[in-house]
Order: C-alpha cells, then structure tokens, then sequence
C-alpha cells in the first residue's frame, strides 16, 4: 500500500479558516456586549478645552448628569424626567457616610448656558458642592496646570 | 513511503493557535477599553442656604461675566477673548487667592463659558465658582 503523490483527492489548496473564524466570532460576541452599553444614553458634544484636570474615573461614587442637544436630563445614562433630577440626585448626594459630592456634568457645547445653570441650581440645591464640567481635550494641546494630569491612568489608590 | 512510519511519530500535542488567537484579541479589547480618564472643569457651587446674605462683599473678588457678542468683563472692564489672557495673567500673577467667580448670560453658548474657564485656568486661576443662580448674571 505504497502512497502515491498526486493522486486520488490531490493536496487540499484551501487555507484553514478555522483561527480567523474563531477571532471573528470573539470579536462580534464582545462588540454585541459593548455596543448596547457604548451607545447608551444620549448625544451629546462636550466643548474642548486646553486646560482641563484629568479625574479617573471611579464607578462607585461617581454620577454623571448629561445633557443633550435638545436639554433633556440624563442621569448616569438613563433619560430622566427634568423634575426627576433633583429627587434622584437628593437620594444619592444625602447617602450617610457619602463623602464625594462631585457631580460630572456633561453638556453639549452648543447648548445656551441657561441649561446648564438650571442643572448647576438643581445640583447645588440637592447637596452637591462641586461639579465637573466634562470637557474635551483640544487635539494637540496639554493641560499647563500643574498637577492636572494623572500619571498612571486605571490605577486607583 | 509506509503509512504509520516511525520516522516522527504521531504528533499528539493540541494545536494552540486559535486559543492565542482568541485570547491576543481579547487582551488588546481590554487595553483600548480600560484607560478612561475623565477630563473636566472643577466649579465650586455656591452655599445653598445662606444664612446671611454676605454684606461685607470683600471688594477685592473678581467675577468675571461673560456676555453675548464675545464681551468678556472682568469686574467692570471691558475685555475681548483676544486680551483676556493676558490681563488674567497680569492679575493672578502675585495675587495670593486664585478664585474667579464666572458669572455668565443665560443666552450665552456654553462652550464660551467654558473658554473662559479655561483661560481663566491657564493664567493660574485655582478655584472657579459661580454665582448662585437667582442672582440676575446683570451689568452692573
């Protein structure tokens, strides 16, 4: 039973497709879990800026009220009625042993700055004592305020 | 050429290819989606219930109002985007306190707003606060 080169089903020219296949279907799987979560919320245009302070990010205590082109409220991504707000945001700042009372706000740029006065109101009469404007960074540009920029980014202390 | 000939043996290892495929994808998922950073203007929001209305204003704070048609006044002097760098500087240069108070038109773009902060900033402002709301963002 001697094998001869070249004949009965010939050498198989196809590439093996199973590897890209398999990276396809990781790759499709995690895009369909972060999609939903990278779409959420609102469409909103933050100005840019030059100096602005980098602030990690920390999901525990952090809370984002958005604002979209059109002024509607969004609380940390879900739409909220504008009479909701400050209810919402009451519970969460009077939280006993809560010790961060930042507020982010981000704001679409073109908005009048009315809006963003209201929600600054709304936020300073439900016990938040700072707010952060979330801005861009200005392509090129770095913050020339010392200590703005944080070193080692993901690390949290 | 005989089949099962000993010249290298079976070979019984699994092949890994696809699984450092798989996992050199997922590693370079999890590096573009971990570095987030917030960047953001710090605003001290104003005490919500005062209990007196500060009479002795010290005299020497300065607000800075930013009103329709690209006017930016510092205290009552008039100023252009173009200028308030520079007379930011010239002020908070040696000034121990580094607070600006931002008081802007309600028709004003908010990102004017922010410009302004951002300056203000970069001429070494520390501390932005903002007046409370019901207090008219007038002229003077």
């Amino acid at each position: 039973m001697a094998m001869s080169t070249g004949g009965g089903a010939g050498v198989t020219a196809t590439p093996n497709v199973t590897p890209m296949i398999d990276v396809m279907l990781v790759l499709l799987i995690i895009f369909m879990v972060v999609t939903p979560q990278l779409l959420a919320g609102f469409n909103a245009d933050p100005p840019k800026a030059i100096n602005l302070k980098d602030h990690p990010e920390d999901a525990d205590n952090d809370h984002v009220l958005g604002i979209d082109k059109d002024g509607h409220y969004y609380l940390d991504k879900k739409l909220t009625a504008d009479e909701a707000v400050g209810p919402l945001l009451n519970q969460i700042y009077s939280t006993p042993g809560r010790d961060v009372f930042v507020l982010y706000l981000r704001a679409d740029g073109k908005l009048p700055y009315s809006k963003v006065q209201d929600a600054m109101d709304l936020a300073m009469k439900n016990k938040v004592h700072m707010v952060g404007l979330v801005s861009e960074q200005t392509p090129g540009t770095t913050s020339t305020v010392k200590g703005d920029i944080v070193e080692t980014p993901g690390i949290k202390k | 050429m005989s089949a099962g000939g000993s010249d290298k043996g079976l070979e019984n290892e699994p092949n890994v290819t696809p699984m450092i495929d798989v996992l050199l994808v997922l590693l370079i998922i999890f590096m573009a989606a971990l570095p987030t950073m917030r960047k953001a203007i710090d605003v001290q929001l104003p005490d919500p219930n005062p209990s007196v209305q500060p009479a002795n204003q010290k005299s020497d704070q300065i607000i800075l109002s930013v009103n329709p048609g690209g006017k930016y006044l510092i205290n009552t002097e008039e100023n252009t985007l173009a200028t308030l760098p520079e007379r930011l500087k010239a002020i908070y240069t040696g000034r121990p306190d580094k607070i600006i108070f931002v008081k802007g038109d309600p028709t004003v773009k908010y990102a004017d707003i922010i410009a302004a902060m951002d300056i203000a900033r970069g001429a070494g402002v520390l501390v932005i606060g903002v007046p409370p709301k019901d207090l008219p963002a007038a002229k003077k």
